[in-house]
């Protein structure tokens, strides 16, 4: 839901959480970028950096600068400027990503955990497609694959995406891995709750995986262009798309972009606007699947 | 590029368990693109450190985590350490703790490991002058960024370090020192919050007054708990499909750093080089001034918690602060 009034959380001495609602849902995030936008704007005195989640964001201030009663007073009058949400268009990137769906490196792992932690663990493509009520893992493919992504905050590891699919009709959720994988490659993506991530390096993870990208979204090499300013590919407020590739692309734009020659495919001029955005997604059929 | 040749510096003989570069407060103003500060554990220490040699609070120096490493000076500098008892010796004579001590290019510090806290502290006249990355010298040694080359320090590397003007035989005040347990026991300040709301009555009590054990599990991003399991409140069941299937999960949020994430049923205390956000709850969030007993413990201590408020907490991130200057020198 959508709280009537936004709540405010300490975290210890410096922080604040402030959330919006309890639920993934674009306007919610949008209240929390819309927020951040509006800090920076305006240099709040005392804040030292902010970052909006899917329904929160968390603000680092200097309490030798302001207190904490007096952010909260200042954080309530932004918010109440935020109100004509409809008005708000933020800047977003559209990258589309190469994604092999099903893929053997996903299966790797899963089989894995499955020998080494959990004999009863159904497979995730599998998995997912039942309680989702989906015909089969080839449906969810289509599901997940058939909307862009918002990337609505940036976390957990540098440059990780927690994004959420704009279209209601690919909407999936599923739990998380308990206890976590101890072994993920970098590339992977999968979802956990109702957000899809993709894994930045090798490592352990939570999500239920199904899909790999060979293109990094974190690369300390710097080589490609997009990765001239930063380690990290994706900004709050970009879109993703997954494309489908195959097996030989996936392993030839994998040594492109070790080399450093290839071209990330991101579309830079489009705003996304709340208002258009939900007079589309409440003229679909949310029972409609791909 | 390591820094330019001449200010060429300190030669690692051996690097010890993991000894990074760190400065205060760190790498502030990414927590949005998910970078964690890093930065020392125990700034307290490392803030004396700094300025018992003359330099500014916040400037790089070492932090030297269980195994201290050796080093060898290849000019003359004036250099102190703090934190730990890491049985430190230059050429072979014990070196005194919170003093800052001249050194003739050519000698050698070797430390060993920690006898009392875990975490020492090496500044140098000058500071370190290792290459900026996103504002801060910092080491994020598992994301292979700050610090020398991405990681904490390798045998065989030169640490760059500047021109100071530091002066021997100064001493920190007994007053104005972090008095680290001995007896394997801390009582650790934390502040209510943020999502104290999903724990109930019988678990914020059992969480104050549990003895919780440090496993060795845990390291500069996460300080994992041993103990009883919590309890939740009705928030935690009934709720919406994309908070996740735990009691303990929560539609993915930013985390304080400080946090206490309770991933399932383990509290992990998210320190320097911890996660930015996640899908666990954090009910309640260890404030600055607290941190330090957290890099002053080892494995296998023991914590218990004092709630404060978020006002007292702040204060007393100011009265340290106040030790952290030059008049607490004598």
């Amino acid at each position: 839901m959508i709280y009537e009034q936004p709540r405010f959380l300490p975290g210890g001495d410096r922080f604040l959480t402030i959330e919006f609602g309890d639920e993934l849902n674009l306007e919610l995030n949008f209240r929390a970028q819309g927020l951040a936008k509006l800090i920076a704007e305006n240099k709040v005195k005392g804040i030292v950096e902010a970052a909006p989640f899917f329904a929160t964001i968390l603000i680092h201030y200097d309490p030798d600068l302001i207190g904490f009663e007096d952010l909260k007073r200042e954080m309530t009058a932004l918010i109440s400027t935020l109100v004509t949400l409809d008005d708000v268009e933020l800047d977003s990137r559209l990258i589309y990503l190469p994604a092999v769906y099903l893929d053997r490196w996903s299966a790797e792992a899963i089989d894995q955990y499955i020998e080494k932690i959990n004999p009863n663990k159904k497979r995730d493509p599998e998995f997912v497609a039942e309680l989702n009520g989906l015909e089969d893992a080839a449906q969810m493919v289509r599901v997940h694959s058939g909307t862009e992504y918002w990337v609505a905050a940036l976390g957990f590891w540098p440059g990780t995406p927690f994004m959420m699919p704009l279209d209601p009709r690919c909407r999936l959720f599923a739990p998380k891995y308990n206890p976590p994988r101890t072994f993920t490659y970098k590339g992977t993506i999968g979802m956990g709750g109702g957000s899809t991530a993709i894994y930045p390096v090798d490592g352990p993870g939570g999500y239920q995986i199904f899909a790999r990208t060979p293109v990094p979204i974190w690369d300390m090499s710097q080589k490609m262009e997009p990765f001239r300013e930063a380690p990290h590919l994706l900004r709050p407020t970009d879109r993703v798309k997954f494309v489908h590739c195959s097996l030989e692309e996936f392993e030839a734009t994998e040594r492109k972009c070790t080399e450093g020659t290839y071209q990330i495919n991101a579309v830079g001029y489009q705003k996304i606007s709340l208002k258009r955005y939900r007079a589309w997604a409440e003229s679909l059929d949310r029972n409609a699947r791909f | 590029m390591l820094g330019s040749e001449d200010n060429a510096m300190l030669e690692v003989i051996k690097p010890g368990l993991e000894t990074s570069i760190q400065d205060w407060p760190g790498r502030y103003g990414y927590l949005n693109c998910g970078y964690p500060w890093s930065g020392p554990m125990d700034s307290w220490s490392f803030r004396l450190a700094n300025v018992l040699v003359g330099n500014t609070p916040g400037d790089a120096a070492l932090e030297c985590q269980f195994i201290g490493p050796t080093l060898k000076f290849q000019r003359a500098t004036v250099i102190a350490l703090t934190g730990a008892d890491m049985q430190a010796k230059l050429d072979g004579e014990p070196v005194p703790l919170w003093q800052s001590i001249a050194v003739n290019a050519g000698q050698t510090l070797a430390m060993g490991s920690a006898r009392v806290g875990a975490r020492g502290y090496l500044a140098i006249a000058g500071g370190i002058r290792n290459p900026v990355f996103f504002g801060s010298r910092a080491t994020f040694n598992k994301g292979g960024l700050g610090g020398m080359e991405g990681h904490a320090l390798k045998a065989g590397q030169v640490v760059p370090v500047g021109e100071g003007q530091g002066h021997a035989g100064r001493r920190v005040k007994e007053a104005a020192r972090p008095m680290i347990a001995t007896d394997k026991r801390w009582q650790v300040e934390v502040v209510l919050g943020p999502n104290d709301d999903w724990i109930d009555a019988a678990g914020h009590e059992r969480f104050l007054a549990t003895h919780w054990k440090l496993s060795s599990k845990s390291d500069r991003g996460g300080f994992r708990l041993e103990g009883p399991d919590w309890t939740f409140t009705e928030r935690a069941y009934n709720k919406l499909p994309e908070h996740g299937s735990d009691p303990a999960n929560i539609v993915d949020h930013g985390y304080p750093v400080g946090a206490i994430n309770l991933a399932g049923q383990t509290p992990i205390i998210l320190v320097a080089d911890g996660p930015s956000g996640g899908g666990f709850i954090n009910p309640y969030t260890v404030p600055q001034c607290a941190f330090w007993k957290l890099g002053q413990s080892k494995p296998g201590e023991v914590y218990r918690f004092q709630v404060i408020s978020v006002t007292e907490a702040q204060q007393r991130a100011r009265d340290m602060a106040a030790r952290c200057t030059p008049d607490s020198l004598e």
